[in-house]
């Protein structure tokens, strides 16, 4: 499977310009301007790699996985199957069998919900999340509590957007039967240090699921470092298709959880007087899956490897902090996040105009950014704002998108100001 | 091949209305008072009438909304002297069908006819719907409105 980016690059020197190549989309023009794409929190671009792994499928050898015995069931599954070996190398997990593959990080948490806590939890219990949390990793907790009786607990953050980890664990009560953290912020940036709070939940006995979406794209993971019990991704960040996702769990939960979705894929056998389950990870995968979308899935794992995740973490950090200085040089700009250790997402807010107004004359500019709430309403409370703008980058954008970026906001501070 | 939105949408009439908003503000003692909300993004908007004779009188607007928002409701401050629930109804009406690219323009909107660029911005179009939704809804006596749900 070719996957890899269109030259291997020089290990000294990261040139976006020479990845921006494989993405067919960033050369397209909107409203007749050249198009910078910021909003990659939001969803990322696809490079050629991945577009062509699932018009190949379709194409060469579409069909249904683990059922056919012909060459293309055999073909098919093949490849979908590989992404799951990419997918446990790619967070370090220590088989391939605790690789549940999902349409995302938010099914992911769902099943957790669901097959794990739901069973488990009883009236005095708590879950413990952030402030800083995305809404599928908030809700799916609130609709577990109202079933059980037990009640969700939610540790502070700084104004700098920091998580407060000493108040984080000293929430670890006995009564704290599961806890949630999001990895990277995706309104704020912030890299949560996981490995210490994993470290806390474990001297307690309290599994941690971590929200891995906006991590993923952006910092290399080891689940096994991290010493969490669960690690939820999405694959459309990743570059990779819609619809795809994975879930990773200890192999003891997996093994303890029922099936969240009954059906097809995800038994040994059926009868009307009893039936027998798949082993995990099939036990969760109910259904036929987005097969093309895996094997895209796949081949964006192959090209970000191919890169090389500490030097697109590096390359970004550089323009993280480029972005961070010329956006602050704009009078009245109000940037949210500002923790030390954070990833390439930049939110803010200018004096007198409103984050859609901004988003809109922006779109006007050829410029995607996002304008809202970012599915975080109670982060949105806590800095006492109803929306706000935020630009996430990627590697292939460069300091000179972010230099017209920062020149449109002005023109729209003089229009609206 | 996508068509391309044109960007007239922050015409002089827009921009005007939102720098210098009319009727912003409350009401010493409104008899009409709803909240609008457009959950999409968060913003708010109230508006607090004051009607005689079933017509309304005075209005004024208040909250934290985008420029469409307000200029829409700004606008719309405009228009709705002297109306009655049921003329304002008929209007609304027709100021729907303009921002869904229905009718190009129409007399009795006045002001409101600067919002026809929304037909080319979908996801805007309840920035412009909702002053006049909360307006109905304060009419009706209800005390909260939101976009949700308006075609």
């Amino acid at each position: 499977m070719n996957a890899v980016p269109s030259e291997k690059p020089k290990p000294e020197r990261f040139d976006p310009l020479r990845y921006r190549a494989d993405f067919p989309l960033l050369a397209r023009r909107v409203h007749d301007k050249p198009l910078i794409y910021f909003d990659n929190a939001n969803t990322a671009q696809k490079p050629r790699a991945v577009i062509d792994a699932v018009d190949r499928y379709y194409r060469e050898f579409n069909a249904n996985v683990s059922r056919a015995v012909h060459t293309l069931g055999e073909e098919a599954t093949s490849a979908y199957e590989a992404t799951r070996d990419k997918l446990a190398r790619f967070i370090n997990a220590p088989s391939r069998d605790e690789i549940v593959l999902t349409s995302g990080t938010t099914q992911a948490i769902n099943t957790v919900a669901y097959s794990f806590a739901m069973p488990r939890l009883k009236p005095g219990d708590e879950i413990l999340v952030t402030t800083m949390e995305h809404h599928a990793n908030i809700v799916p907790w609130q609709l577990v509590c109202e079933r059980t009786g037990a009640r969700l607990k939610v540790a502070p953050i700084m104004p700098s957007g920091e998580l407060i980890a000493a108040r984080f664990i000293e929430m670890l009560t006995p009564s704290v039967k599961l806890a949630a953290i999001v990895h990277v912020s995706n309104v704020l940036g912030t890299v949560n240090p996981v490995r210490d709070l994993a470290k806390a939940c474990r001297a307690r006995g309290i599994p941690l699921l971590v929200d891995g979406s906006q991590a993923a794209p952006h910092v290399p993971i080891d689940v096994q470092a991290l010493g969490c019990d669960f690690y939820a991704l999405t694959g459309h960040k990743l570059f990779g298709p819609t619809g795809t996702g994975m879930l990773w769990a200890r192999r003891e939960w997996l093994e303890a959880m029922p099936p969240f979705f009954g059906g097809g894929e995800m038994i040994k056998t059926v009868s009307f007087d009893k039936t027998t389950f798949a082993d995990p990870p099939h036990k969760f995968e109910a259904g036929t899956p987005n097969i093309a979308g895996f094997i895209g899935l796949g081949a964006a794992l192959d090209y970000v490897e191919a890169i090389g995740r500490d030097r697109i973490a590096a390359y970004e950090r550089d323009l993280l902090v480029y972005a961070t200085t010329a956006l602050k040089s704009v009078p009245g700009l109000r940037l949210f996040g500002e923790a030390p250790h954070k990833a390439a997402v930049l939110s803010f807010l200018i004096d007198g105009i409103h984050a859609h107004d901004l988003a809109t004359l922006l779109d006007h500019e050829g410029i995607a950014v996002r304008s809202g709430h970012h599915c975080a309403h109670p982060l949105m409370q806590f800095f006492g704002v109803p929306a706000t703008a935020r630009a996430s980058l990627a590697f292939y954008n460069t300091r000179d998108e972010v230099d017209r970026f920062v020149a449109a906001i002005g023109r729209v501070r003089k229009l609206l100001g | 091949m996508i068509a391309m939105p044109s960007s007239n949408l922050y015409t002089q009439a827009v921009l005007d209305h939102c720098r210098a908003p009319r009727n912003f503000g409350v009401l010493a003692s409104p008899t009409h008072v709803a909240d609008g909300a457009n959950p999409l993004c968060g913003d708010t908007l109230r508006m607090e009438l004051r009607c005689e004779d079933g017509r309304v009188a005075e209005m004024r607007f208040s909250g934290d909304a985008c420029a469409i928002a307000r200029a829409a409701a700004s606008m719309l401050s405009e228009l709705a002297i002297d109306r009655s629930d049921r003329e304002l109804a008929g209007l609304q009406q027709v100021f729907i069908a303009l921002v869904g690219g229905k009718v190009a323009g129409d007399d009795r909107l006045g002001g409101l006819n600067a919002m026809r660029e929304l037909a080319n911005h979908p996801v805007r179009q309840k920035c412009a719907l909702l002053p006049f939704a909360t307006l109905r809804a304060a009419l009706a006596g209800l005390r909260s409105a939101t976009t949700e749900g308006i075609e």
